[in-house]
């Protein structure tokens, strides 16, 4: 059990234009779950491989504990790392992969057999220790390397994307599994995804990285409701947030088409706006703004309805039992505490 | 510009060549097979030559049934020629020629596939430059060392001669095994907490296995065959290995004149068993290996 921390990391590979990862600073708490997401190419595991002794920082300290990690072996720093492939060693069988990490400590054999069977019943794989990786599907692999991870208490868990191999059935109960395991075990985890919905259902807090730098840092929730900008808005949220440009005309911002939502408290903002509306925070309405339907989304337990306003499209969330055709005129209303304000350029929120 | 309209399309047949493979006629069936048979009996002959011969007393330089097969040509090459010497010196040499190539190969192969250097392509191809160098030419400079180091006659010199021969090559097959091993396994390693070399040791070798076989087997066939190099670095009896008494016992046996085909083709049978013996103990791990490297290309 740890605290992590990142300060103004920074690290830039041999031939890339810009810098991996850009002046990352973080303090993890111990014990919490803390979820690095982004696109491909943001530099989420970079981060994380910093942190393992993989990659080294151009600039910058990482702490495990209050202590510099920067100089030591990757053996040396007590993580463990569940990679996105697993890494399995493939001559090994399960049990032995299990094991591995604690014979190199040289613990007991008693000892080693008491952590291998009790992380092999955390995981429910007791029947799968004799066999080898390949005789194991992607789920069980996934849970031997887990257990590998698990057997040995570290002070930090590392995950890089451990899910993404998984069918999407599996990866959603694995997701809860997951995070059931790390309550119960209360160990630091820093957990790689680009997956916005595994990084809310599980993350204490996110970090929402792009192109090195980050975005925003917050809880769930808080980065859900508020982003701190376009592209968080953007890449959270399914579907995701709808932006909309906007003009200023008194108290209400016009967007597409005309239409007229009532404006938050703004700092006094002299540059353009963009508005962003969750698709829950536009509901349909007896009166407000008239639009068209382009289709609708059923999706079982909600329906995404699709308006075009002007030449812009707005996606919108309704219960099921609402379901407008094709071509059908409806009214838009706005939740007056869903809208959400950016500046067009830079990108950043202002309310 | 034209089109084809639906007419054109349809007179497009299959061309009648391929059919020949199928079927064709007896004649054709009947050619073939022979060129076959030709090209067969060319790359056997000298085989048949040898083993008949070793057996026959009288042997000649053509194919003959012995009329009383015998033992008789083994025997003297064991009493009259010490071939044991050489047998022994041969599999010493090129046995201990395998271990260290198998060693040297691994940690340059490793390091080729995971060392980041700006130079590293040109690293990479100056050693398969070496590889592309014919050894004769370097045959009167390696007398003058060998002389100067005290390494002729001396089985010491030998290893290291026959193991630096297949050195780039096998350097540059290794680097291909290390880049298809995911470098997760190894980082995994050190993440539980071993150090490099042993992660080395532990994971990576273990799972390029096929191809260490490979080089090994490579190694140990190049060592055996090896006959210019021994040429030059041996003149002492008891240091000679198979090919040097062979190619001894040809020019000599018989005084010049009369070559003892028998011996020499006794010797031959004898040099080439523990290849045989060799390629059919490692063919799995051989061709899984060849395979991997191929594809890694």
């Amino acid at each position: 059990m740890a605290k992590v921390e990142y300060d103004d990391v920074w690290r830039q590979f041999v031939g890339q234009e810009r810098p991996a990862v850009a002046g990352l600073t973080l303090d993890i708490a111990d014990g919490e779950f803390l979820v690095l997401l982004g696109p491909s190419g943001c530099g989420k595991t970079t981060a994380l491989r910093m942190l393992a002794g993989l990659e080294h920082p151009d600039r910058g300290d990482i702490r495990i504990d209050g202590r510099s990690v920067v100089g030591l072996e990757p053996k040396d720093r007590d993580v463990a790392l569940v990679f996105q492939s697993y890494a399995l060693y493939p001559h090994m069988s399960a049990r032995d992969n299990i094991r591995y990490p604690l014979r190199v400590r040289h613990l007991s054999t008693a000892e080693q057999d008491r952590r291998v069977a009790r992380a092999a019943e955390l995981l429910g794989i007791g029947h799968l220790l004799p066999r080898r990786p390949a005789q194991l599907s992607g789920g069980e692999q996934q849970r031997v390397a887990l257990a590998r991870a698990i057997v040995r208490e570290p002070r930090v868990f590392l995950m890089d994307e451990p899910l993404s191999n998984l069918d999407a059935k599996l990866r959603t109960h694995t997701r809860t599994e997951l995070k059931a395991l790390q309550v119960e075990l209360g160990v630091t985890t820093i957990f790689v995804t680009h997956d916005q919905a595994e990084a809310m259902t599980m993350a204490d807090r996110i970090v929402v990285l792009d192109a090195g730098r980050l975005q925003q840092l917050g809880a769930p929730d808080d980065v859900y409701q508020h982003p701190a900008n376009l592209f968080v808005a953007q890449f959270i949220g399914s579907p995701p947030m709808n932006v909309l440009p906007a003009e200023r005309d008194g108290d209400t911002l016009v967007v597409a088409g005309g239409w007229r939502v009532p404006s938050p408290r703004l700092r006094d903002e002299k540059g353009a706006l963009t508005v962003g509306l969750r698709p829950e925070a536009i509901a349909l309405a007896d009166d407000g703004h008239p639009g068209e339907v382009l289709v609708s989304e059923p999706l079982g337990s909600e329906v995404i309805v699709n308006v075009k306003l002007g030449d812009a499209l707005v996606k919108l969330r309704t219960t099921p039992d609402v379901r407008p055709e094709p071509g059908a005129k409806v009214h838009l209303r706005a939740d007056p505490a869903g809208v959400r304000v950016f500046d067009r350029e830079s990108g950043v929120a202002v309310t | 510009m034209t089109t084809l309209g639906p007419q054109a399309q349809a007179q497009v047949v299959i061309p009648p060549r391929t059919r020949a493979l199928e079927g064709g006629s007896r004649l054709e069936w009947a050619l073939m097979h022979l060129a076959f048979l030709v090209v067969t009996v060319f790359f056997l002959a000298p085989f048949v030559w040898l083993f008949t011969a070793a057996l026959d007393a009288q042997a000649a330089p053509y194919i003959r049934w012995p009329s009383q097969p015998t033992f008789e040509n083994f025997v003297r090459i064991f009493d009259r020629y010490a071939f044991a010497t050489a047998l022994g010196n041969s599999l010493f040499v090129a046995g201990s020629t395998m271990l260290l190539t198998v060693v040297v190969v691994s940690l340059a192969g490793y390091s080729l596939s995971r060392i980041e250097l700006r130079q590293k392509a040109w690293i990479t191809y100056a050693v398969l430059l070496l590889q592309t160098m014919p050894l004769s030419a370097t045959m009167v400079p390696i007398y003058g060392l060998a002389r100067e180091l005290g390494l002729r006659n001396s089985y010491l010199g030998l290893i290291l001669i026959h193991s630096a021969i297949e050195l780039p090559f096998l350097i540059w097959l290794m680097k291909g095994f290390f880049d298809s091993v995911p470098r997760h396994l190894e980082e995994a390693a050190w993440l539980d907490g071993r150090t490099k070399l042993r992660a080395l040791f532990e994971i990576v070798l273990p799972v390029a296995r096929p191809g260490i076989a490979v080089a090994a087997g490579l190694s140990f066939l190049s060592a055996w065959a090896e006959v210019l190099m021994v040429l030059i670095l041996i003149d002492q009896q008891s240091m000679k290995t198979v090919p040097l008494a062979f190619y001894e016992t040809f020019r000599t046996a018989g005084g010049y004149t009369e070559v003892q085909y028998g011996l020499v083709a006794a010797m031959a049978v004898l040099y080439l068993l523990p290849v045989m013996a060799v390629f059919f103990a490692t063919r799995r791990l051989m061709v899984r290996g060849l395979v991997a490297t191929t594809r890694g290309l």
